[in-house]
């Protein structure tokens, strides 16, 4: 016994002198921090406090507003405006599905074949972003023109008759139709599916093709059973960054569309900036967020990402 | 195991294989009998690996064909073939369990029940407990295991290894070599396998071959390659040599008697790989363990007929069962000669003058023609720092 109570004594100062230099260790992680949380209180948090509280006020622009947690503008937007938010779920979904087709193969091109050549088709990809994106949608304006080539060819092929059957497309023009929407919805978000994707794909060791194929598995099934599983965490990571932004777009609907194809975003712009019906809009912005986190939150749950290497 | 069964033969007919100008693996005959374990061996690019794969199907081959058996499969895919590979670093798929990873092949072929098969198989290499687990959960020496039953449950005609134990460490690699040829002899079935690592290839296989820059050297039993190399570069990567240049004196009786230095060696026609005419240069090889070493004071009672060679001790280190002796002589400068720790010589110290001494029938001849220093590390370590200085 008195062998133990004497031996601490000495351990006592090494203690101390090791102690000072982590306490003030300690608060380095959250120094770190400090900018960030900055940000996200000054751009994120305070501007949702703020949209939050408009969002239950009552009144009138001359006669100012005042918070009455008046919540029934919640259901007032949602019943005059659901239909703007169904179609752009729908349309955003269009657009999302339209990514994967086009942008897997380009991906699976880019990560596995191109070789010499991928540097290349990478920067093609990533090009359009040196344009405004507001240029890039006007120049879908004169692509889906009246008198443009892809309206010629669609004529030409009596595709347009079975389009305007389906509904996407009215009478002889494309554009200010559902169809000319999605188009430039798939092309604007084509690059944020791509992106994930390839970075996926090119993660997936090659030798795991060569034993699926020495294990009887035919290319297609190979692709099946072990290249598409494995390139899952890119494909929800994609069908999430299209999307999403997507859902909330409106520059797409504002210059390709119609008053027939108007989405929620170009609602939400409409009673911001012109009709100045601010808790409407409001209320409007945290319906669609909520509707979003939900959706995502459902899909990602289903798709079971964190199952993923 | 029915050895006249050749269903699971491997023909190996001229193949060959370059990529562009440079030649990975030159046109080579090989067969691999039903049910033997076979052993590609050689340093690293020396083109076993690419055979290898042609075999799989995974590399088509430049040249020449390949048979299993009556079949010619050197067109078809991999996955018509009916051999299985165990990949290097394994190859697993890491997002399905360790079970469907072990009926992947199966689920293929359209096999429903694969339940019972896949356990048996799990069984046999121990993983029985580990069957929903993920690849990445289990440790190397697992996943080995795992890449193993995969391809077997299979039932493939020919097993494939492409260095599947380079990544273990020492001691897990020498169990499973022992578990490796234990499943061989179970399954009877062909196993070829690749590997850098001569002592693998020799304890493992029944036949290796030994290749360096993608020819064939020499092909047969452990045993045989090691007691009779029949090039430079098979003496030296497996095992030590040392080798002594030589002319050729007189030779009948089934002996070639040798002039090196002076001094008379004897070497058995039957173990002279290299054409030896009066006046004919042979590089005489002995292993460092067939040699005594016998202090020059006591070098009368050497019995007669033993080849000989004088030097002094220029070092020796004791490593336990045995000690390592370098030899400056005048035939070769740096002789080795391992000496079994039985009775130690207390005069056998560096500095002191000694008789190297050993049979005839342990010796062997060689083509002069070739680098002394063929398969050796040293000259792999010689041409590396040559490049550095460069």
């Amino acid at each position: 016994m008195s062998t133990l109570t004497e031996a601490p004594p000495p351990l006592r100062p090494a203690a101390t002198e090791r102690k000072a230099p982590r306490s003030r260790g300690r608060w380095t992680p959250y120094w770190l921090l400090l900018p960030g949380i900055l940000w996200l209180v000054v751009f994120f948090a305070l501007p949702m406090i703020y949209q939050a509280s408009t969002s239950v006020q009552t009144g009138s622009l001359e006669e100012g507003y005042k918070v009455t947690w008046h919540f029934a503008t919640y259901w007032d937007a949602l019943g005059e405006y659901w239909p703007q938010f169904l179609r752009s779920v729908f349309y955003a979904a269009a657009a999302t599905v339209l990514c994967l087709l086009l942008g897997y193969p380009l991906a699976y091109l880019i990560a596995f074949r191109a070789g010499r050549w991928r540097n290349l088709i990478m920067i093609l990809v990533i090009a359009p972003f040196f344009t405004s994106f507001l240029i890039r949608t006007l120049a879908w304006k004169t692509i889906l023109a009246d008198n443009g080539p892809v309206v010629g060819a669609l004529n030409s092929l009596h595709l347009l008759d079975v389009t305007s059957w389906l509904g996407w497309t009215a009478g002889d023009r494309v554009l200010a139709t559902p169809l000319a929407v999605v188009c430039g919805l798939t092309y604007n978000f084509l690059p944020f599916m791509i992106l994930p994707l390839y970075t996926s794909l090119e993660r997936i060791d090659g030798r795991l093709h060569e034993a699926a194929g020495d294990l009887y598995a035919k290319p297609f099934t190979t692709f099946r059973k072990v290249t598409f599983p494995l390139s899952m965490p890119g494909v929800v990571s994609g069908t999430l960054l299209t999307f999403i932004p997507a859902t909330g777009d409106y520059v797409n609907a504002e210059l390709l569309g119609s008053t027939d194809t108007r989405m929620i975003g170009n609602v939400i712009q409409t009673q911001f900036l012109r009709i100045l019906d601010y808790p409407t809009a409001a209320a409007l912005s945290f319906i669609l967020m909520a509707a979003i986190l939900f959706m995502v939150t459902f899909y990602i749950r289903r798709s079971g990402t964190e199952d993923l290497v | 195991m029915n050895t006249t069964d050749s269903s699971g033969d491997v023909r190996l007919v001229g193949i060959g294989k370059t990529y562009g100008s440079f030649t990975a693996v030159h046109p080579l005959d090989l067969t691999v009998p039903q049910g033997s374990f076979f052993a590609l061996l050689g340093a690293s690019g020396c083109g076993k690996t690419t055979t290898l794969r042609m075999i799989a199907g995974l590399e088509e081959p430049t040249s020449g064909s390949v048979h299993l058996g009556e079949q010619e499969v050197t067109r078809l895919p991999p996955y018509k073939r009916p051999v299985n590979t165990v990949f290097q670093s394994y190859a697993l798929f890491p997002h399905l369990d360790i079970f469907e990873n072990v009926a992947f092949g199966l689920r293929r072929r359209g096999i429903r029940s694969v339940k019972k098969q896949v356990e048996e198989m799990l069984d046999l290499v121990q993983l029985g407990e580990q069957a929903r687990k993920k690849p990445h959960q289990l440790s190397g020496g697992q996943q080995q295991r795992v890449a193993v039953a995969r391809a077997l449950i299979n039932h493939p005609k020919v097993l494939l290894l492409d260095e599947p134990l380079g990544a273990l460490d020492l001691k897990l690699r020498r169990q499973m070599q022992l578990e490796l040829k234990r499943i061989q002899t179970e399954v009877g079935i062909t196993f070829i396998h690749v590997t850098h690592d001569q002592e693998e290839a020799m304890t493992m296989a029944d036949t290796v071959a030994v290749m360096d820059a993608g020819r064939v050297e020499q092909l047969g039993p452990p045993t045989e390659l090691y007691e009779n190399p029949r090039t430079t570069f098979v003496a030296n990567f497996l095992g030590t040599s040392n080798l002594i240049e030589a002319e050729v004196d007189t030779r009948g009786g089934g002996d070639i008697v040798l002039d090196a230095g002076g001094g008379k060696l004897v070497l058995p026609e039957a173990r002279c790989s290299a054409s030896a005419r009066t006046g004919d240069k042979v590089l005489v090889g002995i292993r460092p363990e067939k040699i005594s070493l016998t202090h020059v004071d006591d070098a009368g009672e050497i019995p007669e007929g033993r080849n000989r060679v004088t030097g002094t001790i220029a070092d020796a280190s004791f490593i336990g069962v045995s000690t390592q002796y370098v030899v400056d002589s005048a035939v070769c400068p740096e002789f080795a000669v391992y000496v079994q720790n039985v009775e130690r010589d207390g005069r056998l110290v560096p500095g002191a003058d000694v008789v190297l001494h050993w049979s005839p029938a342990h010796t062997f001849g060689l083509d002069a023609a070739q680098s002394l220093l063929a398969g050796t590390t040293g000259s792999a370590g010689v041409e590396s720092v040559e490049e550095e200085a460069a």
